[in-house]
């Protein structure tokens, strides 16, 4: 085992989260550059219940997993009594990108970006495994851009009939109407609509329903989308947490993404679309005329990449943004951050 | 009045005699494998878990004690252990002080809960410990794929195959299930193809009710499986029911 941990010479430190420290390493076997999370074990909650939930299940998870636009667990290993899991090294985020003025994203970035998420997306589902905490933070860039879905932290397995799950998921900004009411019999939905709420934020270079509490994040939704009634989402009253809103009409789609084209326009409703039986899923997405319609999809090389990423004086900047960030968003729990360091 | 006190005495000694006879004394039997896996069946009944959970403790413990030494490592504590992750694998959060105090009542019959101080701190820090050499021992593969999944699929098949006077007669689900349970005692169980030991156990459960699948004929090589499988024939499914049924007569003598 001290021969897999020597097998990593660490780079440089990259970021800390909750539960882990992330390092950029050289696989000396390889000569891959490769990211290292090393599983925080001397705090409290860890030395009390022995190895982190969310790393077992990330390793048990990621171990079955095999696709280009799913993040690749190359190596675990134990040291003393740490965990460390060897992972692709991504460069930046799809948060980074949107967050960076100085990149413009054309409608065929946008299309290749959702259509490697879409790709990956459909693999985990196919596989009976819902990520649960999709957003632009979680889907990490290689400087080939490619896109791969990362931290499957909170994913897990479904389709048991009888299993409940918690509701206490997926970032308050890209949590789905039915998950906001209390539901605990969920499905591929959820994962959808917080894509179609990246799709909305690729094109708004703002995240698009940035709601403070749980109860603004539901006005925003209706504001936008319409209040659901029992007609449009029969069973809706019976949601462990439904309240009763006021009926807003929603503003049309069109008002909202002046420029974009009416087959975007249809894919975003689709996803975005408030009752969960009639939401699109994985592949009735990719079947979709806006994904076979001009223009196509960038390809790698076209992609944007952070110029803050080579240049210093961005990198400051970028870390002066994470810091308003974590300000801004006191309340938001900090995940795992693959491409800076503060 | 005497001969009250008595009886009493007599029901309390029978009823002694009965519980020494199911209960199994952990620490007083001799140091087998089986006992290692009754104690993961028994905590682990006694903790509510789910089968799978139990089925995936055992699972680990046969896949530990295939790499590791029997004699360097106390059975019970990595039993434990291999419950305790178990449970984090099937997203069940087990209390790790749950875990602990059925244990450590399991073992020590009548006990009351360890109180927080020493013992209980070692017990845990213990239970953390070898959480941690399990994972290392296994090279952190600790998926595993269950025969459960495929025994269900085929029994549905199988209800929509047999005479309905049939399946509403025989608890063909819950004999099946139980042997596939019970397989869970004999470490062969990792050498087996899940899909296998689910038709085994199956087969067993329809031998044992007398029950025929209609239009198939074994002898004639003509058998329900043949449509799930393609690499089982009559002789290894047979094969396979008789280690199902070794299982029962497996259990050594405690002392």
């Amino acid at each position: 085992m001290d021969e897999r941990f020597s097998r990593y010479e660490k780079i440089e430190f990259l970021g800390e989260g909750q539960f882990a420290t992330v390092y950029k390493a050289r696989d000396t076997k390889t000569d891959d550059i490769v990211a290292v999370k090393k599983i925080k074990i001397g705090s409290l909650a860890e030395a009390k219940d022995g190895i982190n939930r969310t790393a077992l299940r990330e390793i048990k998870l990621l171990q079955e997993l095999n696709h280009p636009n799913i993040i690749g667990l190359l190596d675990v290993f134990g040291h003393k009594s740490n965990v460390s899991l060897v992972f692709d090294y991504m460069h930046t985020d799809l948060e980074v990108i949107i967050k960076d003025q100085s990149i413009v994203l054309t409608p065929a970035n946008v299309k290749a970006y959702m259509l490697m998420t879409l790709h990956g997306l459909e693999y985990l589902h196919n596989q009976w495994i819902l990520h649960r905490d999709l957003k632009p933070n979680n889907l990490l860039v290689n400087s080939a851009g490619v896109l791969k879905i990362g931290d499957f932290g909170l994913a897990r397995f479904f389709g048991s009939p009888n299993r409940i799950y918690t509701h206490q998921v997926v970032t308050r900004w890209y949590r789905c109407p039915e998950l906001l009411f209390g539901s605990k019999m969920y499905n591929t939905g959820v994962d959808m609509w917080a894509l179609g709420c990246i799709l909305a934020e690729l094109l708004l270079r703002v995240p698009f329903l940035p709601g403070e509490s749980d109860l603004e994040q539901l006005t925003r939704i209706f504001q936008t989308l319409g209040t659901p009634t029992e007609q449009s989402w029969p069973g809706v009253k019976g949601l462990q947490d439904y309240i009763q809103f006021k009926s807003f009409p929603g503003t049309p789609l069109n008002h909202i993404f002046i420029a974009a084209s009416d087959d975007l326009l249809d894919l975003i409703a689709s996803l975005l679309c408030i009752n969960p039986i009639y939401r699109l899923n994985c592949q009735q997405a990719l079947k979709m005329p806006y994904f076979s319609n001009k223009p196509p999809p960038s390809t790698g090389a076209q992609l944007p990449f952070p110029a803050a990423l080579t240049s210093r004086d961005a990198e400051r900047a970028q870390r002066k943004r994470k810091i308003e960030d974590q300000i801004e968003r006191g309340v938001q729990p900090k995940r795992l951050q693959f491409d800076t360091s503060w | 009045m005497k001969d009250v006190i008595d009886v009493l005495q007599l029901q309390a000694q029978r009823d002694k005699i009965k519980r020494d006879e199911v209960a199994t004394n952990y620490r007083e039997v001799v140091d087998s494998t089986f006992f290692g896996v009754q104690f993961i069946f028994e905590c682990g009944t006694k903790l509510n878990s789910h089968p799978l959970t139990i089925a995936t403790a055992a699972t680990l413990f046969h896949k530990f004690f295939k790499e590791a030494e029997k004699a360097s490592y106390d059975q019970y504590l990595i039993a434990s252990t291999c419950l305790y992750l178990a449970s984090k694998m099937k997203d069940e959060s087990l209390k790790v002080r749950d875990v602990i105090n059925v244990s450590h009542n399991t073992l020590f019959r009548g006990s009351l809960p360890l109180d927080l101080g020493d013992e209980y701190w070692s017990m845990r820090d213990a239970i953390v410990q070898a959480e941690l050499l399990i994972m290392r021992m296994l090279k952190f593969e600790v998926q595993t794929v269950h025969p459960h999944k495929f025994m269900l699929h085929y029994l549905k098949s199988l209800q929509g195959w047999l005479k309905p006077e049939d399946w509403k007669r025989v608890p063909l689900v819950q004999a099946s299930y139980a042997f596939l349970q019970d397989f869970h005692y004999d470490p062969s169980i990792l050498d087996v193809k899940p899909e296998h030991i689910a038709i085994a156990a199956i087969h067993l459960a329809l031998q044992c009710y007398g029950v025929q699948v209609p239009f198939t004929a074994e002898e004639e090589g003509n058998v329900w499986y043949s449509v799930f499988v393609e690499d089982l024939n009559k002789d290894k499914v047979w094969e396979l029911m008789e280690k199902i049924m070794n299982v029962y007569d497996s259990e050594p003598q405690k002392h």
